[in-house]
């Protein structure tokens, strides 16, 4: 019998050996596919290693539309211009541009010292393939700010020319800064575009080009020896590696441990005071390029009355609102026009105050009445809908409900889960839209995103159909002289903050933590798609003692 | 044995294909598609259309579903709409991950839950087995994450015991390699087995406890037969088979875990893929996950009734 038992007790044993021996075989094979790719940790590599949240989902810098992915691809692909520390364009492939032909030819001046990773010179010709290509295949965003593209021609080495079917001030800008350029020689040769993956044997351009991408745990770039942006023609960092951390308390944990010297994601503003106490780590603050925002739909009978879009401007709380829920790491916002484009923010405007008594009174003024005496507007009820996985916003509906109340209107908390948020935007089915826009780098295209009644881009979420705001865009839009191009913006910004269409909240500030004590020289610049992790900032950092 | 083996297989594939049918419709039900969340891009309705033509997600409803079926059938799960590659090697990257953090888990869970479990029975009402019923009680209650981010706080950010995420580290090999991928698998492990070793003991000790009372445990104690004889022997191999069941049921469970566990360690699994494709609305990756996860639980649970039938035969009648 006791045989018996000892030959199961064997058999169980081995069952659970074979078992624990399977697993470990199975992920042997990534675990050497992971070895075998990256190559990093040699002796004399000064590695960067940055936290990221996501996987590159796409290495087509032509299409990818993902914001972690662009701190990747960026580094990799050059673009025409940057977006500096001000919020301001830079030069970065061009030397500049100028408009000709009264603003339909849009002229950019190439630098002649760029070369991509296998020895080519980057030239006009690839600029000129990139845009070519978005166009056939409808890829990424850029293809929008194509739209006004009728031709390019590419006559010498270091100049492409534009030509647009209508003047259109602020298409150099976004082009310049949008569009990813990438090697026309190795990407030709792929066919359709928008199914090219692009995901091995990398050439680039920009100071870092990827050398090993193992899914799910890290992408390794090595330095490009020749780029002109940094000190010295080279980068003084030789490898850059993205570590991935898809819960940013893990991410803030492997950067105090050393595991990581920079976080691309921003610190979230309740939890940078643990930072603090750690001498070695440092905090640089930069704005954001989008706002926060209450956007009305003139669809609603209430909202279409300006009035009530006024009184609710002032039935909220906003200096609060930055205090209790930012901890005071924003700025209050009058116009729609973020103060981060100093040119075109519209000084004069002053926010509307909070003012709940005020706003009672402009209700009442308006018709409405409060019949049963329950201190509420009758028939006066709204819906705020909000992308409930952004904490910050979700308060905010929570603040503005409550203050709304001491107004007379009656507010009902609509958040929902993001992708069902912005499929109701979309559709025009909310009655107000509380939200944060994301990256607009210049007013022209914000305002025509958000209030042109025929625009294509699709984010007018006000549902806004206004013969004189249309006017006041297109007359704008075909403005190339700055002044004038600047009082015009200006102008629309006063127009809109009368109408209240929107209500403008606060511009966020973003803070990025990194290991001062291993690394400096970083260039930061605004909002979170860019922060320390572009291609120039990149090529800027120094290694510490 | 045969024609229970045969029903097992039988219900086994109904349940696939049911798993199939749901998560393509489910997915397809949820406001918005993939083209909603690039709405930052500025996108023109004609950009967006010819999306959803490459896509394929503007043909009807009930196309799509045959044509998904008659791929699947071919051993092909689609193209990721993000990542444009073949859904099987994405999951085939990421599957062992998942498979090796869900099976250690899985053992360990067993391998202590078994031992702590009888111990309890056999001390019933004294301190070991009240510790283990508020274990037990305790483990229902316990949240993945939180114990997750405790143990990486504390054990790994605090003591510097255990790495901060990740599988490996990057430039180790051979015996290094597997000494790193063991230590990387400690906290993640620990997170799953915390929660889900004191349901499984606090079961086996109920049942064992039951047991013990039954009249042929009574006959086997006046057979002279020790107590530890008719403990490990006699009465655990009617009681484990309640919690067999258990352990097949909480299988799905462990893989749920690991996506929240997989998550805060940073750890490259399915799990993480679903968390990253769900943001994406990643129809081909979602699905491909969803079933690969179905089938290896689905198989696991087949496999639970076979040892069940082996362990008890009035079950195969």
């Amino acid at each position: 019998m006791s045989k018996s038992i000892n030959g199961r007790a064997r058999r169980w044993r081995a069952a659970v050996a074979l078992g624990a021996a399977a697993a470990l075989g199975l992920s042997g094979c990534g675990l050497n596919e992971d070895n075998g790719a990256s190559g990093d940790g040699a002796a004399g590599d000064t590695v960067l290693r940055i936290g990221t949240t996501t996987d590159v989902s796409n290495f087509n810098p032509l299409q990818s539309l993902s914001k972690t992915d662009s701190w990747i691809l960026n580094a990799m692909y050059p673009h025409l211009l940057r977006i500096d520390a001000n919020a301001k364009k830079a030069p970065e492939l061009a030397k500049d541009y100028t408009y000709e032909n009264d603003g339909k030819t849009a002229v950019f001046h190439l630098r002649d010292d760029f070369t991509w990773t296998d020895g080519k010179p980057v030239v006009a010709d690839d600029v000129k393939f990139s845009a070519e290509s978005i166009m056939k295949y409808k890829l990424g965003n850029v293809a929008a700010k194509l739209t006004w593209v009728t031709s390019i021609e590419a006559p010498d080495a270091t100049t492409v020319k534009f030509n647009l079917s209508q003047p259109y001030a602020p298409f150099a800008e976004g082009v310049g800064f949008w569009m990813s350029v990438v090697p026309k020689h190795v990407f030709e040769g792929a066919g359709d575009l928008s199914k090219f993956a692009n995901d091995s044997n990398w050439v680039g351009a920009g100071p870092f080009v990827l050398e090993s991408a193992t899914k799910g745990q890290r992408y390794v770039m090595k330095r490009n020896d020749k780029y002109p942006l940094a000190p010295g023609g080279k980068p003084a960092v030789s490898k850059v590696e993205y570590r991935l951390y898809p819960d940013v308390n893990t991410m803030m944990l492997a950067l105090r441990n050393g595991d990581i010297d920079l976080m691309g994601t921003p610190v979230p503003a309740s939890a940078a005071k643990t930072f603090e106490s750690d001498s070695k780590i440092k905090m640089t603050k930069v704005g954001a390029l989008g706002f926060a925002h209450l956007t009305y739909n003139m669809n609603n009978k209430d909202l279409a009355k300006q009035e009530v879009r006024q009184a609710l401007s002032m039935a909220i709380d906003t200096k609060s609102i930055i205090s209790s829920v930012l901890q005071g790491d924003a700025q209050q916002m009058s116009g729609p026009i973020s103060p981060i484009f100093a040119d075109y923010d519209n000084t004069e405007i002053q926010p509307y105050p909070f003012d709940p008594a005020g706003a009672k009174a402009k209700l009442t003024a308006a018709g409405y009445k409060d019949g049963n005496g329950d201190g509420l507007f009758d028939g006066l009820e709204l819906g705020v809908a909000c992308d409930q996985s952004n904490a910050n916003i979700t308060r905010v509906v929570q603040l503005f409900r409550e203050s709304a109340a001491k107004a007379g209107i009656k507010l009902e908390n609509e958040c929902v889960e993001r992708n069902t948020f912005l499929s109701r935007t979309k559709d025009g089915k909310y009655d107000i839209d509380a939200s944060q826009w994301g990256v607009f780098d210049n007013p022209m295209d914000q305002l025509r995103s958000t209030y042109l009644s025929s625009n294509p881009g699709g984010i007018n979420y006000n549902l806004l159909k206004s013969p004189e705001i249309d006017q006041l865009i297109n007359d704008a839009a075909g403005t190339t002289d700055p002044a004038a191009f600047a009082t015009k913006i200006k102008n629309i910004d006063k127009v809109v903050h009368e109408q209240a269409y929107l209500t403008p909240l606060y511009v966020e500030n973003f803070q990025f933590a990194y290991n001062a004590s291993k690394f400096g020289g970083f260039e930061a610049s605004p909002s979170d798609l860019l922060g320390m992790v572009t291609a120039y900032s990149l090529a800027q950092v120094k290694p510490v003692g | 044995m045969a024609r229970f083996v045969l029903n097992r297989a039988l219900k086994a594939v109904l349940t696939i294909w049911i798993a199939i049918t749901a998560t393509f419709f489910l997915l397809r039900l949820l406001p918005g598609d993939p083209t909603t969340l690039m709405v930052e891009g500025d996108m023109t309705p004609e950009m967006r259309a010819a999306l959803l033509k490459t896509y394929g997600l503007d043909q009807p409803l009930l196309e799509q579903y045959v044509s998904y079926l008659r791929e699947l059938l071919h051993g092909n799960f689609g193209i990721s709409f993000r990542q444009i590659q073949p859904v099987t090697d994405i999951l085939l990257d990421r599957l062992p991950w998942t498979l090796l953090l869900a099976g250690v888990a899985f053992l360990l869970t067993i391998a202590v839950g078994i031992p702590i479990g009888v111990y309890a029975a056999a001390h019933r009402g004294r301190w070991p087995d009240k510790l283990l019923q508020g274990f037990g009680i305790g483990g229902h209650a316990l949240f993945v994450p939180s114990v997750a981010m405790l143990l990486l706080v504390y054990l790994g950010a605090k003591l510097g015991w255990f790495p901060i995420g990740g599988a490996i580290d990057p430039d180790t090999r051979g015996a290094a390699a597997y000494l790193s991928l063991a230590h990387h698998l400690v906290l993640p492990v620990a997170s799953l087995v915390l929660v889900q070793l004191g349901p499984y003991a606090l079961t086996l000790r109920t049942n064992l406890i039951d047991v013990l009372g039954e009249d042929y445990i009574r006959a086997a104690r006046a057979r002279g037969l020790s107590g530890r004889r008719r403990l490990w022997k006699h009465a655990l191999r009617n009681a484990i088979l309640p919690a067999l069941t258990l352990m097949g049921l909480q299988l799905g469970t462990l893989v749920g875990g690991a996506v929240l566990t997989e998550t805060v360690f940073a750890y490259p699994g399915v799990g993480r893929l679903i968390y990253e494709a769900v943001g994406q609305r990643d129809y081909p990756v979602l699905q491909g996950a969803f079933i690969m996860l179905a089938i290896t639980v689905v198989v696991a649970n087949a496999l639970t009734d076979l040892l069940y039938a082996v362990l008890n035969p009035r079950i195969r009648l």
